[in-house]
């Protein structure tokens, strides 16, 4: 790992303010649980002079439940903690589902909410320290010419890197939004505006947080009475892995009828990938197999996959019928 | 050759009258209360005062030639001491002596990215990494060579352009009986294409190697090697430096695998370091450059053709097999006989042809990984079995009782057999895995399936041929009642360690606290020739029986005059000697040492273990050649997913036959963990390269344990394991391997697992989703007749 | 450079080391135990996991400056004057320690399990201990191991709680 100087700043303020400016992340990195940084550092992936440890800002690993009913979650929380949350486990069963299959145990205690929506990709040509990619300036995808059963089946191009977030997709699915704080004040926005296609200039980063900006929490708003949720990912190992594939469900029903429903993939797409249009297709039905069937091919039905992982289509379906069936039933 | 020294070995050394007092029982091993503490020093943990740290400069093209190298900047860089190119070791070494292709250093091509080209010795690791920054290298990039197919038949200019058969690194065929003749008059006969991958051994602990001078211009090297005695030799021939200027070490050794078999650059790179600097220097790799050193198992295309008759008996084996050896020969000879050589049994066939080509690629060199050679195809043969078994209606297992090869005979290929307790295996396997209440029985996309495999306990012959012992030890006794026991074996995690000990303390009557073992220290210890082959248990063990039987006749003599009885009527047991007609008259085996120290003077004995003659009277056919052989039988259970294309491998059941148990636990310990890694081999681990038209072609894709993918505790299946003795005329007390064998049958039979649960026949490792949900998909469109269809995968 | 302070095994600890080092780094090179060991150094394998307040972490993916003020336990502090901790015979007796490269930090993170659910199922065990890689063992003896050790943590609370011997 190269040197640098290690800063811990006492509020989300004073972090900001030790952020670089500009695009430069030679200047400065974010550090929370460090369970990706420290890889990226050490594979030289960045470089930076300064590391900005979130640390020492109180408060930052607080979860709070507002008297509205809507959860308000630091960056700092962890991932396992926000996973044994009895009331998330009730009121948010995706959300505890999604945080209870990050990494493996040891990376849970330590990795934040904060680090998982902001982890790097983790498409090999990518991490590879030797291989300058599109993504890392280069001028080719590898993804395109060598291996790709990892990568994106939806909304890639020019790059086609999966995001390797799991509380994403669900996050995504409950509506929720992100606070971010720079020296230029405060902002809102929903997750699920948050992540960037590469072709809407997401090229060389995966969301929209300017260099100096920290991302200080997550807000979850309160749901609809009455929702069943769930997140099933599907990954080769049963720890230390990502997801192939994943779905992340919200349902609402009521006489066996559909009467709202958000489904959002992870593993697919550069971005948590909501399925809108399958939505509507499930609102007023009951979940019956015809239903089922339309609704995993419109989700699909965009689907463009490399020569590697055309698996990943009937693969998603697969995981889409599970988890609509698991939720109905 | 010396003429065998003859040990009744296969009973207790009390035997009619005793049982074994040490052999056979649930032993904690003897030296692991260091690794339970964190006491225990591996390579890495070791710190010498003035240490330097070195690091490689590799190779970022898969196949260039050098023009030159320009070190100037990075020795001017403060904090450099050291720098060396292939200029300055130019000597040619390779682990086999016929094919010496290797050097330290690239001298004037590279033939792999991550080929070594320079090396650096600095104060730290972040500054010598800073100084290989600095080394300049002018390349001639040539057209890589990926794709083993096309290297057979393209080789201007070739990867090792002396080479007189262009990329071709070796090529066997040999015939036994009349195949053709065999095939054409066949009831049934299968045909079909399979392929293994190529995977690492991803030992949890990388390659590090140290080196220091003395004064009087002795080099002792540190190395986490599995075969000190070769580094040994070959350090010897590349340094220029006469063998007894050179000490060996091999520290505690965190996993091999075979991944630690062959000499590498870094041990003799640090070497010439630390000569040069005039300090220590260590060399450790990253966990990446553990991946680009590699000596894997070898990616195999193989084309087999198996017949039988009407009642089942196989007739005829034929194959053909293309194996893509990467760069460099390492074991790549042995490789390809072994490719065809160790499948003779435990199913018998009067006929068999094998023509294997190893051919070179761009890319890391392959090498010996457990179960060297055979793993690959016996993946295939099996599958053959069972698709033979499949097609005349007959229970797989059945099918492979009508065909089991007897004890005490030949195989096809001209090799012995001395015990086979494959039949047991068989017995105990369908036994414990409920196999006739579940075979074609189970819900649907649920299956059971089984595979048979031997192995050997040791190669016959050693990798340069003489006339010297495959194995020899020291036990020194002394009047504290302590035996200790000096050889050259080199325990990696298998136990070898405490089977010696074992072994000296059931001979001497000892408890095991009473014997400590000095090992691979090339100074202190006799040579054995290393952890390699399956070799050490009957090898080395059959010399500390040798060791341990002089000493115990010594002090039966000194103790039987105390006793007044003859010398034979002393028992030595659990650290008393005794007699045996009247066990009150009795003394310490502390006292006894004493009385023969006194009789005999200062006691000591060296034991050694030389192989009898074997092998097929035939060029090879003394490769493959082994005192004996182990036998195992797997039964698999699977469960498959059709709509993700998941196989999840329940539990796998596994009879091995290891001659006679030693250590019961550690035999346990290798079946569990054999088959592991062979199951890690269906669906998870893949070590491959970039190949993509593009300056990174010949990168590693995996070069982490992350993305190598590991098995963790939540992806390694259930593992009963099962021993079967079958008491060998050949082993200590009977004792044949136990560390390789079991893994070659976990990968068929969960193929054909698979097979049972959903009709369709998986041949192309490894079982990705995408490849099983193919396969399905082609299945249902060629209707659920239970007809094979090939090339869904 | 930066001074760190915090208990190591027990002991008073005051370490020197630059910004960008690991726990991992400054046990082995500065504090000279060994035991914790590098198999990656990515966070991949587990082989370096510690205690940090009596959690099991990955020091190869902690920055040092991290632990000051903290309490950090190693393989080395799990034994003491009166032998072996219980994980460690339960792994020794089990045979679970084949080349022992893994099983420092498998022995950590099995303590920890130990301590905090003695009723560990095997399920529960595995995912326990799916942060460590063992290439060896094929895991069968690691979860007998650990399955003893629960036990006789049982037995030791109720001895302690006055109950049946």
């Amino acid at each position: 790992m190269n040197t640098f100087d290690l800063q811990k700043p006492t509020s989300i303020e004073g972090a900001a303010a030790l952020l670089p400016t500009s695009s430069d992340s030679r200047q400065a990195v974010l550090l929370a649980g460090g369970q990706d940084l420290l890889g990226e550092l050490k594979d030289g992936l960045v470089e930076p002079e300064r590391v900005v440890n979130l640390k020492g800002v109180a408060g930052l690993d607080a979860m709070n439940w507002e008297a509205d009913g809507s959860l308000t979650l630091g960056a700092l929380v962890t991932l396992q903690s926000l996973a044994e949350e009895p009331r998330v486990l009730e009121e948010m069963a995706v959300l505890a589902e999604a945080a209870q299959q990050v990494g493996s145990p040891q990376i849970r205690s330590v990795g934040t909410v904060g680090g998982n929506l902001n982890q790097r990709p983790r498409c090999w040509y990518y991490r590879n320290a030797d291989s300058v990619c599109l993504k890392k300036g280069g001028t080719h995808c590898f993804a395109q010419l060598g291996e790709n059963k990892y990568n994106a089946i939806l909304g890639g191009g020019p790059t086609y890197i999966v995001h390797p977030s799991d509380l994403a997709p669900a996050l995504v699915a409950l509506g929720a939004s992100a606070v971010l704080v720079s020296p230029r004040g405060r902002r809102t926005v929903l997750l699920s505006e948050y992540y960037l296609l590469p072709a809407d200039d997401g090229i060389t980063r995966e969301t929209i947080r300017e260099p100096d900006e920290v991302l200080a929490s997550v807000h979850v708003p309160v749901q609809r009475q009455g929702m069943r949720s769930t997140y099933i990912k599907f990954r080769e190992r049963g720890s230390y892995d990502w997801a192939l594939s994943s779905v992340a469900l919200c349902l609402w029903m009521s006489d066996g009828m559909t009467t709202g429903a958000r489904l959002v993939l992870g593993g697919v797409a550069p971005t948590p990938w909501r399925c809108e249009s399958s939505e509507l297709l499930l609102v007023g039905h009951a979940v019956d197999e015809q239903t089922i069937r339309r609704v995993v091919d419109e989700a699909l039905r965009q689907a463009e996959p490399l020569s590697d992982n055309a698996y990943k289509v009937p693969l998603t379906k697969g995981l889409v019928t599970r988890a609509l069936q698991t939720l109905a039933s | 050759m010396n003429e065998r020294k003859s040990i009744n070995r296969t009973h207790g050394p009390d035997a009619p009258f005793g049982e074994f007092s040490r052999v056979g029982k649930r032993a904690r091993k003897v030296d692991s209360m260091a690794v339970a503490t964190g006491q225990a020093m591996y390579t890495d943990d070791i710190q010498l005062p003035r240490m330097l740290h070195g690091k490689f400069l590799r190779s970022p093209h898969a196949h260039a030639r050098i023009r030159s190298i320009d070190t100037s900047r990075a020795e001017a860089l403060p904090g450099v001491h050291a720098v060396v190119t292939g200029s300055e070791l130019p000597v040619a070494y390779g682990v086999i002596p016929w094919t010496e292709d290797e050097t330290a250093l690239a001298v004037d091509k590279v033939r792999f990215v991550g080929d070594e080209v320079a090396a650096v010795a600095a104060i730290d690791e972040d500054t010598a990494s800073a100084a290989v920054r600095l080394i300049d290298v002018d390349y001639e990039v040539l057209e890589p060579y990926f794709d083993p197919q096309d290297a057979l038949v393209h080789h201007e200019p070739a990867i090792h352009e002396g080479n007189r058969k262009g990329n071709i690194s070796k090529h066997v065929l040999l015939e036994f009986g009349g195949v053709d003749e065999a095939m054409a008059a066949s009831e049934v006969l299968i045909e079909d294409d399979y392929a293994f991958h190529g995977t690492a051994h991803a030992p949890i602990e990388p390659h590090c190697a140290i080196a220091r001078w003395s004064g009087d211009g002795v080099l002792t090297l540190w190395s986490s090697t599995q075969i000190p005695h070769y580094v040994h030799r070959l350090l010897a021939s590349v340094l220029g430096l006469p063998a007894h200027r050179i000490r060996v070490i091999q520290p505690y050794l965190g996993g091999a695998f075979g991944g630690k078999s062959d000499p590498f650059s870094h041990e003799f790179c640090v070497a010439l370091l630390a000569k040069k600097a005039g300090r220590p220097v260590k060399m450790l790799l990253t966990r990446e450059e553990t991946f680009y050193t590699h000596r894997g198992r070898h990616p195999m295309q193989m084309h087999f053709r198996t017949g039988c008759d009407a009642k089942g008996r196989i007739t005829a084996v034929d194959s053909k097999i293309l194996i893509d050896g990467g760069s460099y020969s390492s074991f790549g000879l042995v490789t390809t006989y072994y490719s065809g050589q160790l499948l003779c049994g435990p199913s018998d066939f009067p006929n068999y042809r094998f023509d294997s080509t190893r051919v070179f690629t761009n890319k890391p060199p392959c090498g010996p990984k457990r179960g060297h050679g055979s793993v690959q195809p016996r993946f295939a043969l099996e599958i053959q079995l069972d698709r033979m078994a499949t097609q005349l209606g007959l229970d797989p297992i059945e099918f492979r009782r009508i065909n089991c090869q007897s004890e005490n005979t030949q195989t096809v290929n001209g090799q012995t057999v001395t015990s086979n307790g494959f039949l047991q295996c068989l017995d105990a396997v369908e036994e414990a895995s409920g196999w006739k209440k579940k075979r074609g029985k189970l819900p649907p996309n649920r299956g059971i399936g089984i595979a048979g495999s031997m192995y050997i306990s040791g190669t016959n012959y050693c990798v340069y041929p003489n006339d010297m012992p495959q194995a020899g030890i020291l036990v020194k006794l002394d009047r504290s009642g302590l035996a200790t026991v000096f050889t050259g074996t080199s325990d990696i995690g298998q136990g070898c360690t405490s089977v010696m000990a074992t072994l000296v303390a059931e001979e001497l009557g000892l408890r095991l606290d009473q014997v400590r073992v000095v090992t691979s220290d090339s100074d202190l210890c006799p040579v054995d020739l290393g952890a390699y082959s399956s070799r050490i248990t009957l090898m080395a063990g059959n010399a500390a029986v040798d060791a341990g039987r002089k000493l115990r006749k010594q002090v039966q003599e000194a103790v039987a005059e105390k006793l007044e009885i003859a010398p034979g009527q002393v028992m030595l047991a659990d650290g008393f000697a005794f007699d045996r007609e009247d066990g009150d008259r009795r003394f310490t085996t502390q006292e006894a040492f004493q009385f023969a120290e006194a009789k005999f003077e200062t006691l000591s004995a060296s034991g050694s273990y030389n192989t009898p003659e074997r092998g097929g009277d035939y060029r090879g056919g003394t490769i493959g050649a082994s005192p004996a052989y182990s036998f195992t039988a797997h039964v698999a259970e699977v469960e498959v997913d059709p709509e993700t294309g998941d196989v999840h491998v329940h539990k796998l059941w596994i009879a091995h036959d290891c001659g006679r148990a030693i250590s019961p636990v550690q035999v346990e310990g290798q079946i569990e963990g054999s088959t592991y890694m062979g199951v890690a081999e269906v669906q998870l681990e893949h070590h491959e390269v970039y190949t993509g038209e593009t300056a990174e072609a010949g990168l590693h894709m995996r070069p982490s344990l992350l993305e190598y993918t590991l098995p963790t505790t939540l992806d390694t299946p259930e593992l009963e394991a099962l021993i079967v003795e079958s008491i060998d005329p050949e082993g200590p007390y009977g004792a044949k391997e136990a560390g390789e064998g079991p893994l070659h049958g976990s990968l068929p039979a969960v193929a054909n697992a698979i097979y049972d649960a959903c009709g369709i026949w998986m041949t192309k490792l490894p079982f990705t989703p995408g490849k099983v949900l193919a396969a399905l998909k082609a299945h249902q469109a060629a209707g659920s007749s239970g007809a094979p269809n090939e090339g869904a995968n | 450079m930066r001074i760190l302070h915090f208990q190591l095994n027990g002991d008073d600890a005051e370490v020197a080391a630059p910004d960008h080092w690991t726990l991992l780094e400054v046990v082995r090179y500065r504090a000279g135990l060994t035991g914790s060991k590098q198999g990656c150094d990515k966070g991949d394998c587990g082989a370096c996991t510690v205690h940090v307040d009596g959690r099991s972490v990955l020091s190869c993916l902690t920055l040092a400056a991290d632990i000051d003020g903290r309490q950090v336990t190693t393989i080395e502090g799990l034994s003491n004057v009166d032998g072996l901790d219980v994980v460690q015979d339960c792994f020794d007796g089990a045979g679970a320690l084949q080349c022992g490269f893994c099983q420092p930090g498998m022995m950590m993170a099995a303590r920890q399990l130990v301590t905090e659910n003695p009723e560990a199922t095997r399920e529960e065990i595995k995912e326990a201990l799916a942060s460590n890689l063992c290439r060896c063992t094929g895991y069968t003896k690691i979860y007998q191991a650990v399955e003893e050790a629960c036990r006789r943590q049982r037995q030791c609370t109720t001895e302690r709680a006055g109950g049946a011997p």
